[in-house]
């Protein structure tokens, strides 16, 4: 009995921050990464599922990521996840969520579980597509914002409950396996602890190629992206303007902008 | 033989041979039932985690005579207590060390070799002490009788924050009885001991070496002369001692076996707590082995052995009750029953002949013996019961190693959570970037070093709030300011400074306090320079006390002795002195924990402030409630803060002007309990740096 979470590093603005010379996304160096929050949720979930049982259930978390999401990976493992997986392959970069999904998916077919939990969404990128995404290259049911789950790990089925406007739930039965993205608040994450991640060490993080995962180079990159960032950029601010002088200059400036803003030929 | 020669101890004098064997046969059974008792606690000690004692022996002995024979340590905050307990510790000791006396000759150096010197004048002085001991041991037990059952202490009332009424263990009366039985006890030893003397007396009034002598034995012949009066013969006096004698010997072989199972015990245990002292209990915290698979206490079988003799040591005197914070605001939490539950606790599991299974010595809970974590989170470590613990109960270090197991749970404060993974992604309690720990002093008018980039005779290390919090940044300004007029050559780290950990480590989060540890002892041994100073008593605290275990030996001093030289060496002077009324709050990790007391006084002193003290202050300082991670931690609705308490304190004093604070902790926690105890406007609260900026201007 095996569940899988898909878990992403997120990335937070620092205090002052650049754009990468390509104009595409924020440089690196001024990025402070962490753990999606919402993968603190949809793993406290699975391991709370493992906790609850007698008979022996695996919790894996996967990411696609280079080297530097193994910290957030130790961390996962320290919470209660008995193994990890990253894929990673220098292609990877510039992948968007579909790409990435056709990676977890991969991984999903390779470790066979009986369900696959992720975040209802990435708190950088905030696409809240990747988990639906897994689930349709995998053919699987899936369910998206689930806020309460009921899964007896092994049944044929799950029952869950989604939050609705105007304070209506909506109770759902899914056909397992099953991918279900994962709503904050659903449970009280644990915290883990210094000493416990320094202990993860000692547990297995995976490192998977395209290759490990039955996957070539057109799957990923921009090569296997249905989107493709075009330039990230702080909008220009402070466009409001005090207009100075007496009530007809002003009035003559006035007029004088709004052909401007209208353009040639009004 | 001259005549005082004969004179001696009348001891089975008219007992048959069986009567005496009886005796010896009582009291080696006697003996044997405390034997096997005290085998029974140290199996238990043994049973507790191994723990190697720093220090010698010799040095450890003799500060604990020292402690006992002056009854320094009893004496604090009690006078009537402690002025008690030296009568009744002198009596008791002198009477013991007299009918042991009698043993050695009487037993062992007569029949063996020979000896005798238990007669003649040695034997009258030797009456007229024990005589006087006796006295103080009856007027010191009178006494303790009085306080226990007329003062009505609060801090003797054994009914517990921790639980509510009806608990099966909420008011303990069993103790209460153990109390009384003692006292009773040994006044009904001390008590028979003098009519024994007496009925002696009469019975034996017709020899000369006893009855012309008796005045020796001034209480015992008084008493004689009272009988006598009443009618009693010689003959009387005669059946009343053979009585008497095995009444009072009996209870007193009572009383030895009992030694081990019973708060009688505190003789020895308290004396061996006293032995094994370690000075900076609160100070520096014990470190995590790597070998140690779990972090923290989570069975009454990860106590070292020196905790669980801790907790026989404590004779429930209620001082550490009185002093905790926590308590004094009603919070679940008393250092005196974290201490008694355990013992408890200890006593019902360890005591037997195997140890029960691991699950069964789970101290975590609320059944009885167990500690809550409500109660564990209520403490604010900050050192004020191990500060006034008589007999050197370390409660501290037994708090923060549950709390560990806690930390290891998850079983928190959410928000104290949040803080910890804050800590650990941005290396401060703030959740600033990095890069914004030094923007404070882009407001000054002359560049600070970066210690980091070149040498500097003085390192700031500024710490958390210091850094980041706005109005503690107003004061790091005023002091790099000061600093700067006054030539020093001083630097800070920037970015390469982490938070402290001293808070951190108190929450009980080990693992996270290492990293910071690691990361500021790099920082500060890569930079260059002469000596640390910090404004922050609880970065004080940790880089002066813990630091070195990390390998971090750094000379530290808190702004209150660098600028006390600095006035000394007349770089900085007051030309307008200030003419306030003022009171100084000890913070605790500056006074308590590193008894920094005298440098902020004088500063106020030359300032030109008159100083009122309020009641507790210095070693009995109140803390303001943010010490052990609480300042990460809401306290609950509607209750009152520690801070909250200590202003209606200074309220109290009439035309109090300033309440002076040297700690950046306490700037932010009174002045908001300024406000929420309607003080505003009736005094305010300042840092001693803003006062020397004014005095210094």
């Amino acid at each position: 009995m095996k569940i899988l979470v898909a878990v992403k590093q997120v990335a937070a603005l620092d205090e002052d921050f650049a754009i990468r010379g390509d104009g595409r996304d924020v440089d690196p160096d001024f990025l402070i990464r962490d753990l999606n929050e919402w993968d603190d949720f949809s793993l406290e979930e699975a391991v709370k599922i493992k906790e609850g049982r007698s008979e022996p259930v695996e919790v894996v978390v996967v990411s696609v990521g280079s080297d530097e999401v193994d910290e957030s990976l130790r961390k996962c493992l320290a919470k209660g996840a008995d193994r990890a997986i990253r894929v990673w392959d220098s292609g990877v970069e510039g992948s968007d969520s579909i790409a990435i999904a056709r990676v977890l998916a991969a991984v999903a077919r390779r470790e066979a579980p009986q369900m696959l939990f992720a975040g209802v969404q990435s708190s950088d990128q905030s696409f809240a597509s990747t988990g639906i995404a897994t689930a349709s290259f995998l053919g699987w049911p899936h369910a998206a914002v689930v806020s309460s789950l009921t899964y007896s790990p092994g049944a044929q089925s799950a029952v869950f409950r989604r939050e609705l406007e105007g304070g209506l739930l909506h109770e759902v039965e899914i056909q397992c396996p099953a991918v279900l993205t994962i709503q904050l608040g659903i449970n009280t994450p644990r915290y883990a602890s210094l000493r416990s991640i320094k202990q993860a060490a000692a547990k297995p993080i995976e490192v998977l190629s395209l290759a490990d995962v039955s996957l070539g180079a057109a799957d990923v990159g921009e090569a296997g992206s249905l989107s493709r960032v075009r330039r990230m950029y702080v909008p220009d601010k402070g466009r409001a303007q005090l207009i100075a002088g007496d009530a007809a200059r002003q009035a003559a400036r006035l007029a004088e902008i709004i052909r401007e803003f209208k353009g040639a030929g009004a | 033989m001259s005549r005082t020669d004969a004179v001696t101890r009348i001891l089975f004098e008219a007992f048959g041979a069986a009567e005496v064997r009886l005796f010896y046969l009582l009291g080696y059974t006697a003996i044997a039932i405390f034997c096997y008792g005290v085998y029974v606690q140290i199996r238990k000690y043994r049973r507790g985690a191994a723990l190697k004692l720093e220090g010698g022996l010799w040095a450890r002995f003799g500060a604990m005579l020292s402690s006992v024979l002056s009854h320094r340590t009893i004496d604090r905050r009690d006078r009537g207590a402690g002025g008690a307990h030296r009568l009744i510790f002198y009596g008791f000791m002198l009477l013991f060390a007299g009918t042991a006396t009698i043993t050695l000759e009487y037993d062992i150096l007569e029949p063996l070799f020979g000896i005798r010197f238990w007669h003649g004048e040695f034997y009258l002085v030797f009456s007229l002490v024990l005589d006087v001991a006796g006295v103080a041991l009856i007027a010191g037990l009178v006494y303790m009788m009085y306080r226990r059952g007329w003062m009505r202490l609060p801090k003797l009332d054994y009914a517990r924050p921790d639980r509510v009424s009806g608990d099966p263990d909420f008011e303990r009366p069993q103790y209460r009885r153990e109390d009384w039985a003692f006292l009773w006890l040994l006044l009904i030893i001390a008590c028979t001991g003098y009519v024994l003397e007496a009925a002696r007396l009469v019975w034996l009034q017709g020899r000369t070496d006893v009855w012309d002598t008796r005045w020796w034995s001034p209480v015992g012949a008084l008493l004689a002369e009272g009988l006598r009066s009443l009618g009693l013969g010689d003959h009387g006096g005669g059946v009343l001692r053979h009585s008497l004698w095995w009444f009072h010997g009996l209870i007193a072989l009572i009383l030895i076996a009992l030694i081990p199972y019973t708060k009688v015990k505190h003789i020895f245990t308290s004396a061996a707590s006293l032995m094994v002292r370690d000075p900076l209990a609160a100070q520096r915290l014990p470190r995590v082995p790597d070998s140690q698979a779990e972090a923290g206490a989570a069975k009454i079988t990860d106590f070292n052995w020196k905790q669980l003799l801790n907790l026989d040591a404590c004779t429930k005197c209620g001082r550490c009750h009185e002093a905790c914070p926590a308590r004094a605001v009603g919070a679940p939490l008393s250092p005196r029953d974290v201490i008694l539950s355990l013992r408890e606790f200890a006593q019902a599991t360890l005591e037997s002949g195997a140890v029960p299974a691991a699950a069964e010595l789970d101290v975590h809970g609320k059944a009885p013996g167990q500690v809550a974590m409500e109660t564990l989170w209520s403490c604010r470590t900050c050192m004020a019961c191990v500060e006034i613990c008589p007999v050197a109960v370390e409660h501290v270090p037994i708090i923060v190693q549950m709390r560990r197991k806690l930390v290891e749970d998850g079983a928190m404060d959410p928000l104290l959570t949040k803080t910890l993974q804050t800590i650990h992604k941005t290396g401060n309690s703030f959740g600033e970037s990095k890069r914004k720990r030094g923007a404070w002093s882009k407001a000054l008018p002359f560049p600070v070093k970066d210690a980091r980039k070149e040498p500097v005779d003085v390192l700031w290390f500024v710490g958390d709030y210091a850094s980041f919090d706005p109005r503690n940044q107003k004061v790091s300004q005023i002091f790099a300011s000061l600093l700067h007029e006054a030539g020093i050559d001083f630097g800070i780290l920037y970015d390469g400074e982490s938070n402290a950990g001293n808070d951190v480590r108190r929450v009980g989060e080990e693992g996270l306090y290492e990293v910071l540890a690691a990361a500021n002892v790099t920082a500060l041994s890569n930079a260059s320079f002469k000596s640390v100073v910090t404004t922050d008593p609880h970065s004080f605290n940790t880089i002066r006390n813990e630091y070195p275990d990390f390998g971090g030996k750094f000379e530290i001093q808190h702004y209150t002795t660098l600028v006390k030289r600095l006035f000394a060496e007349k770089r900085l002077q007051v030309t307008r002195p200030l003419k306030y009324r003022v009171t100084f709050h000890d913070p605790c990790h500056l006074g308590r924990f590193n008894k920094g007391y005298d440098a902020p006084r004088e500063l106020l002193a030359l300032l030109g402030c008159e100083l009122v003290e309020m009641g507790r202050c210095k070693a009995n300082s109140f803390c303001c409630g943010a010490g052990g991670g609480r300042i990460w931690i809401p306290d609950p609705v509607g209750s009152e803060k520690p801070a909250q308490n200590r202003m209606k304190e200074a309220a109290a004093i009439p035309g109090l002007e300033v309440y002076v604070v040297s700690c950046p902790k306490d700037l932010t926690m009174f002045e908001d309990a300024l406000k929420t105890t309607g003080n505003e406007g009736k005094f305010v609260v300042r840092e001693l740096i803003e006062l020397i900026r004014e005095a210094v201007p």
